[in-house]
């Protein structure tokens, strides 16, 4: 120790100070290597106004699905206070608030898990497809089917909750949920039994899943278990263009 | 001379430490991973959230006038039954409480098809605005899964056979549209699974039945 202290003071400031800097660069050259990762950069000069148009068009899009949601829940406040004969009122009130939940409008809070995907960080040997080391929406539609599988009652991807007519589609190297771009990590967020995690890790096919996209490409597969997990509700659009709702006690024969 | 040289050297190192901290710090946070797209890409990713943000703007109107007539009927002292039930049943229909019926199309799937590759055809289909679906009669609500290898897969616990229909509410030239294009799910299924025989067919009126699910989440409670 005392050695190395005497040692210390004889090299001069100066040199420390280079000593210490280089260290630095070296640590940041070497994240910055890391954090190219597998996935191209691209360079040429139309992407800057295309990567601003996209990010002013999605904080629009942010806006306009809270004002959605907000809309949403004056209706139900307006909605509870309706007139009318109090009874029936009531019953459709409480018929209404039962349907939002289960059509996912609300957002839902309890147990149960959130699965996170990230691309593969191993290098691409040659002859490999690259596309194989990067999660794709099949990766992310596979996971939430075996959840649902597995006994999950709500689910939702980066916060896009997973409804009845809910796609999940690959754009370039990343995904769109609802029609919402969504980049990695894509964390599938799910509400359900306490043993949740248990059963999903007994599904046959989810120990396939581990093996087929983790240990073969290298896909990072993790999980989390916080002790409330959040659902968002739906944000998007009720498209009923040509669907007609058949009332029970109707006919439904065509 | 040589404290000159040494502040020198100190200065360019932190110049270019400066730098690569910047380029660092921007590859850490690139627009939510939009700069690993390429232009063609970028333009999809526009096209899409300019698509996407129409529909918010009329889902949004429609909310706006629903919220000015419930205020003033509220106003006028009028029963708000009516708007009531209208909004139950849009819900209920969308979701899968309630049989609904319109055209659409139907997918007749004949052939040992494993799980996921029905999936990936109601993913397709949803991606062509299917409204409503159905698969061998049961109607596919969120967490409905065809699971089950080639040849033995089952809906909600029911096993679907060797032939069965796919039904999709919604605007048929789209539906059909998607699913036969070059390059569609439909091909590349023919690809991979040449036994499997898919024939989809438009039609003016289809009807499908309501869940069986409640719906009722058992584990989550609303979050207001």
């Amino acid at each position: 120790m005392t050695s190395i202290a005497a040692r210390m003071r004889t090299i001069p400031t100066w040199q420390l100070t280079l000593g210490i800097a280089l260290l630095a660069l070296g640590f940041l050259i070497a994240a910055q290597l890391q954090s190219e990762g597998p996935r191209v950069t691209y360079t040429s000069q139309e992407r800057g106004p295309l990567v601003a148009t996209a990010q002013g068009l999605q904080a629009q899009q942010d806006a306009l699905k809270a004002e959605i949601v907000s809309l949403r829940s004056q209706i139900a406040t307006i909605e509870k206070q309706g007139k009318g004969s109090a009874d029936q009122v009531r019953q459709l009130n409480d018929q209404l608030a039962a349907a939002r939940v289960g059509a996912g409008l609300i957002a839902l809070h309890g147990p149960g898990l959130v699965l996170q995907l990230q691309d593969s960080t191993n290098p691409v040997p040659p002859g490999d497809n690259a596309t194989d080391y990067v999660v794709s929406a099949k990766d992310v539609r596979t996971a939430v089917e075996l959840l649902w599988l597995a006994g999950a009652e709500a689910i939702a991807v980066n916060g896009e909750r997973v409804t009845a007519s809910t796609a999940i589609l690959d754009i370039g190297g990343s995904l769109l949920v609802n029609s919402a771009y969504q980049s990695q990590p894509y964390q599938v967020s799910a509400i359900g039994p306490a043993d949740l995690y248990a059963r999903l890790t007994a599904e046959p096919a989810f120990q396939q899943f581990l093996r087929d996209r983790g240990e073969r490409f290298g896909i990072r597969i993790a999980f989390a278990q916080p002790p409330d997990v959040v659902v968002p509700a739906y944000a998007g659009t009720i498209n009923l263009r040509n669907a007609r709702a058949v009332p029970s006690g109707s006919p439904t024969a065509p | 001379m040589r404290r000159r040289s040494s502040q020198l050297s100190i200065a360019l190192v932190a110049l270019i430490l400066g730098v690569l901290l910047a380029v660092q710090l921007r590859s850490q946070n690139p627009g939510g991973g939009l700069q690993g797209l390429s232009a063609q890409e970028l333009t999809d990713v526009v096209g899409n959230l300019n698509t996407r943000n129409e529909q918010l703007r009329t889902e949004r109107a429609q909310l706006q006038a629903e919220v000015q007539q419930l205020a003033e009927a509220e106003a006028r002292g009028e029963n708000s039954v009516g708007q009531l039930q209208s909004d139950l049943l849009r819900i209920q229909a969308w979701s899968g409480l309630l049989a609904v019926s319109g055209p659409g199309v139907r997918l007749t799937v004949t052939g040992p098809i494993p799980g996921l590759a029905v999936q990936d055809l109601l993913n397709e289909m949803r991606n062509a605005g299917a409204e409503a679906l159905s698969v061998g009669g049961i109607r596919v609500v969120a967490g409905t899964v065809v699971a089950g290898s080639a040849g033995a897969v089952s809906v909600e616990g029911t096993p679907l056979g060797g032939t069965f229909e796919i039904a999709a509410v919604g605007n048929p030239p789209s539906l059909t549209g998607s699913l036969t294009r070059a390059g569609g799910m439909m091909a590349q299924l023919r690809a991979t699974l040449p036994e499997v025989e898919l024939v989809v067919t438009p039609v003016d009126r289809l009807a499908l039945p309501a869940t069986t699910r409640t719906l009722t989440p058992a584990h989550g409670a609303p979050r207001l």
